[in-house]
């Protein structure tokens, strides 16, 4: 039973055919030549602590939908965060003004039509009923790990469970569950931090323990940091930094908005190179290794995508509108809400492993940086694929396979595309990161740090 | 709404809080897209809830939901309470908060033409025009867009406050895209990143005459496409108000945020090398550079009436001739410091607590006249016009900003154009360097409606005032 409706006594199941009902009754009622609506309900909370405490203590149970509505071709799009009748009537009132104001689309394809969605579970009950003393108890187990190496902890916890629901006038009518866990923690040793993360479906599956330790640990080895000189070093990344740079390059390169409108590095490059061999990229929304998600938020079954194979640009992310307008019978499942000017993007990334392990590459290496994750990354020249950020929290000389210092953060300013083309060694095991990315700890030649700073 | 508000205070107190509020909130949003003359993207959306937070024991609770009836607002009290009580298992002291005159008050932004009441065909046509005005052999995009929110709050607080507000705000801009050779080049106006906001209404959006200046533009990312890269090197830089705005806002506005000094916010978006012990001492610039946070700032995208702690909006001095003297506070932080609230707390919405945000951070005006006094009067620099980019370390120290447009000053006249200029510095040194701000008739306000902070995340609209200004010896580029 989910939390939000465990008064009403409704299941999981319940939930979602009423989300089903809702939209059914909308779509019906609606005077536009195509209607979808998009429905969203659930709980989340976020327990968050800083200097040894609980700090900030937050729950919300939230609804959404969001109506795209087509009349004569021309399209509009309104939100209300609530499933109440006379909030969706106005909403949807709201996006049939708007498409009669707008311009007529001739591209425009028509909404979706149904299609053979295979369930996907990714729904635990348990997670959807942690309570706020499960998740200081959480904290409480972080924070002992930090005072055991004489340090202080910060981070969170966050639990959420939903449903989603599509439904449109051609027939379209999916809906699906998701629970979510999620928890970091940043431990500071005196001038020495170090950080620590795990999202996953199920709360269980989180270990506050091994989270505190390796947090601890790495704040612990991180004291005194010495600068280095910016220049080229030899870098290897663990997944919090794979992850980053993924999302990043996913936002500029892959895209099919962007791909069609020429402004992706991947535009008219399809089946070129673009990378070194090395490099194979995928989504995949239906590995169980990520988040799962069953259907995008237009109801077209997610599948597995080929973004880079062997170095080779080979998919970028498509909605229904996109992939017709780029010649494709259908999409790739990638569809974001109607509400996103983005319109498409695949956001469950993997990165193919090699045969090394976190340990090897590290031995393997003469001289380089071991970087635990990059902040504030940004986008530099989205066409070269060049992105600038800090190393932060765990940022390591290593010489003959060895960590000798901790070093004082570093700016890179380099083109990732190119530099994750020159990776001499792939961790086999992949680990899942928030974003989701599901990642290889990875050794890149060459790096470009372009700046230090003080701490 | 107001039998809620009463109710929600009742519950609270009973309950055992000995400090609770709520916030009754609605925001209405707008956006539109317009992109080759024709609609690319418009959307509405409406959002209504009600948040409660509380302090029970010492320590914080809180709980939105978006349903605004009577058992729903007793089950979100129950919520926060729960998770307040929760929060005492692992805390140290128990939260103290600055005191505050409880007061009855209400507050609207003006607004002379209701940004939402304006026809959706007449605020289109504005931008269609704006885009059909753009043109060159390589621009694949001419875009043009619009925004208006509108909040409207009701808070109430166990201390006896009641305090009601009505805030407007619109903005808009232009963005005409190059591309060819596999470069990529973007020229916008009036600023970058869907352009500039404030308070206020769609007369705002309509005097930014986009139509007109959007030949300009178009034949700028032209330009740029065949510009050559900026050069590397160290260099006397002027920014302009876009660029400048953004990087107060980075390197000023975030780390004068009080909770991220005394590091709440330290697992996510950092914390701040202003630490307490510079408060009145530190020199944060040069003796040209005064800063303020103010939230009276009429027009300013960070201006209220009062914050989501009932704490009266404020000019607080933040850097007085280059001196570092204040922070942006909250009622649970500034007892820290010793002082009350600078009246800074902030939640997106209904479903998120407040939070330490920036008001408008303004650099004031110098008195280096307008910009065309500021170049007249330099040597041999660049001028760098209009954000590209942004990335800061997590203390706020390092940056690196890039620019749309770049332009060689050569015996105070502009020359040659760059393209892809980026420049960085540790922030102390940056504004130690500022050796000339313009003066009051080239100060402006802009808006920066994407601040992201805290977790669950928040995305903030707030201002910063500025006049262009000059730094001296800037590292330009990277160093191969």
């Amino acid at each position: 039973m989910s939390p939000a409706a465990e008064k009403k006594g409704e299941s999981v199941e319940i939930r979602e055919r009423r989300l089903l009902t809702i939209g059914q009754a909308l779509v019906q009622a609606s005077d536009a030549d195509e209607t979808e609506v998009l429905l969203a309900d659930g709980r989340s909370y976020l327990t968050r602590f800083a200097g040894n405490r609980i700090h900030q203590n937050v729950g919300a149970e939230e609804a959404t939908a969001v109506i795209r509505a087509v009349v004569d071709k021309r399209i509009g799009v309104a939100t209300a965060d609530s499933l109440e009748a006379d909030a969706l009537e106005a909403a949807c009132a709201s996006a049939i003004a708007i498409a009669r104001a707008s311009e007529p689309d001739p591209d425009w394809p028509g909404l979706l039509k149904p299609r053979t969605i295979k369930p996907l579970r990714a729904y635990h009950t348990a997670t959807a009923l942690v309570t706020a003393g499960t998740r200081a108890a959480f904290a409480g187990r972080i924070i002992e790990a930090a005072k055991r190496k004489g340090g202080e902890a910060a981070g969170i916890i966050e639990v959420g469970e939903g449903a989603l629901a599509v439904i449109n006038s051609r027939g379209v009518a999916a809906a699906t569950s998701h629970t979510r866990a999620e928890s970091n923690a940043l431990v500071t040793c005196d001038d020495g931090s170090g950080w620590a993360e795990a999202v996953a479906v199920r709360f269980p599956d989180l270990d506050a323990d091994r989270l505190g330790a390796r947090a601890a640990l790495k704040a612990d080895i991180s004291r005194a940091p010495r600068s280095i000189d910016p220049g080229r070093y030899d870098v290897v990344l663990e997944p919090p930094a794979v992850g980053e740079w993924l999302q990043y390059l996913a936002y500029v390169a892959f895209s099919g908005k962007n791909f069609d409108e020429g402004r992706s590095p991947l535009s008219g490059r399809l089946g070129e190179r673009v990378t070194g061999e090395q490099v194979t990229l995928w989504d995949n929304p239906r590995d169980r290794r990520t988040l799962p998600q069953p259907f995008d938020y237009e109801g077209m079954p997610t599948r597995r995508l080929t973004l880079i194979r062997d170095g080779v640009a080979e998919g970028v992310g498509t909605n229904h509108y996109r992939a017709r307008r780029l010649g494709k019978r259908v999409s790739t499942g990638s569809a974001l809400p109607a509400s996103s000017s983005m319109e498409c993007l695949p956001v469950h990334l993997f990165m193919k492993g090699g045969a090394s392990s976190p340990r090897r590459l590290l031995e393997g290496m003469k001289r380089g940086l071991l970087v635990t994750r990059f902040h504030y990354t940004n986008i530099l020249d989205p066409m070269k694929t060049v992105l600038t950020g800090m190393t932060r929290d765990g940022t390591f000389l290593v010489e003959n396979g060895k960590i000798v210092h901790a070093v004082r953060n570093l700016r890179y300013t380099e083109n990732v595309l190119a530099a994750l083309g020159r990776a001499d060694g792939l961790s086999r095991r992949l680990t899942l990161v928030p974003g989701p990315c599901v990642v290889p700890t990875v050794r890149l030649r060459g790096v470009q740090f372009s700046g230090t700073t003080e701490f | 709404m107001d039998t809620l508000l009463d109710r929600a205070v009742d519950l609270m107190a009973q309950a055992g809080a000995s400090y609770g509020d709520i916030r009754i909130r609605r925001d209405r949003t707008e956006t539109l897209a317009v992109k080759n003359g024709r609609p690319d993207h418009i959307a509405r959306s409406d959002s209504a809830g009600l948040g409660v937070r509380v302090l029970v024991d010492g320590a914080w609770g809180f709980f939105g939901t978006h349903r605004l009836q009577p058992d729903a607002l007793e089950a979100a009290v129950r919520e926060a309470v729960a998770i307040a009580r929760a929060s005492t298992a692992i805390r140290a002291e128990p939260v103290r908060l600055a005191p505050v005159d409880p007061v009855r008050a209400q507050y609207e932004t003006p607004c002379r033409q209701d940004p939402f009441a304006v026809a959706l065909e007449t605020k289109l046509d504005l931008l269609v025009r704006a885009t059909q005005a753009m043109a060159g052999p390589n621009l694949k995009l001419a875009q043009a867009f619009f925004s208006a929110f509108d909040t409207r709050q009701q808070f109430a607080s166990t201390e006896g406050a009641r305090i009601e507000q009505h805030i407007v705000q619109a903005g808009g801009g232009i963005a005409a895209t190059a591309i060819a050779g596999g470069d990529l080049q973007v020229r916008s106006y009036p600023n970058s990143f869907r352009g500039n906001f404030c308070t206020g209404g769609y007369e705002y959006v309509e005097a930014m005459d986009l139509a007109g200046e959007a030949p300009r533009v178009a034949e700028e990312a032209e330009i740029l496409l065949a510009a050559p890269p900026c050069p590397e090197g160290r260099r006397t830089i002027i920014l302009d108000g876009g660029q400048l705005a953004l990087q107060v806002h980075e390197s000023c506005g975030h780390p004068i945020e009080l909770d991220r000094v005394l590091g709440m916010e330290i697992a996510y978006a950092g914390d701040s090398f202003l630490t307490l012990e510079k408060l009145g001492t530190f020199q944060y610039g040069s003796e040209q550079v005064h800063i303020v946070a103010d939230a009276t700032c009429p027009g300013g995208l960070g201006t209220f009436g009062y914050d989501d702690e009932g704490v009266p909006a404020q000019k607080t001095p933040i850097v007085e001739a280059g001196r570092f003297v204040g922070y942006l506070s909250s009622r649970e932080t500034a007892p820290a410091i010793g002082r009350t609230s600078s009246g800074a707390m902030r939640a997106s919405g209904w479903d998120r607590i407040p939070l330490i945000r920036m008001t408008n951070v303004n650099l004031m005006p110098g008195r280096a006249g307008s910009l065309d006094d500021l170049v007249a009067d330099t040597d041999d620099g660049l001028l760098m016009l209009t954000n590209r980019s942004w990335s800061i370390d997590n203390k706020r120290l390092n940056f690196q900003f890039g620019t749309e447009m770049c332009r060689e000053i050569k015996k105070g006249r502009l020359g040659q154009v760059y393209k892809n200029a980026t420049y960085t510095g540790i922030t102390p040194q940056f504004w130690g360097a500022c050796d000339a701000v313009c003066g009051p008739e080239a100060w402006r306000l802009w808006g920066t409606p994407n601040c992201g902070k805290g977790q669950p995340g928040q995305t903030a609209r707030v201002g910063h005032g500025v006049a262009p200004a000059r730094f001296r010896n800037v590292q330009v580029g990277v160093k191969a």
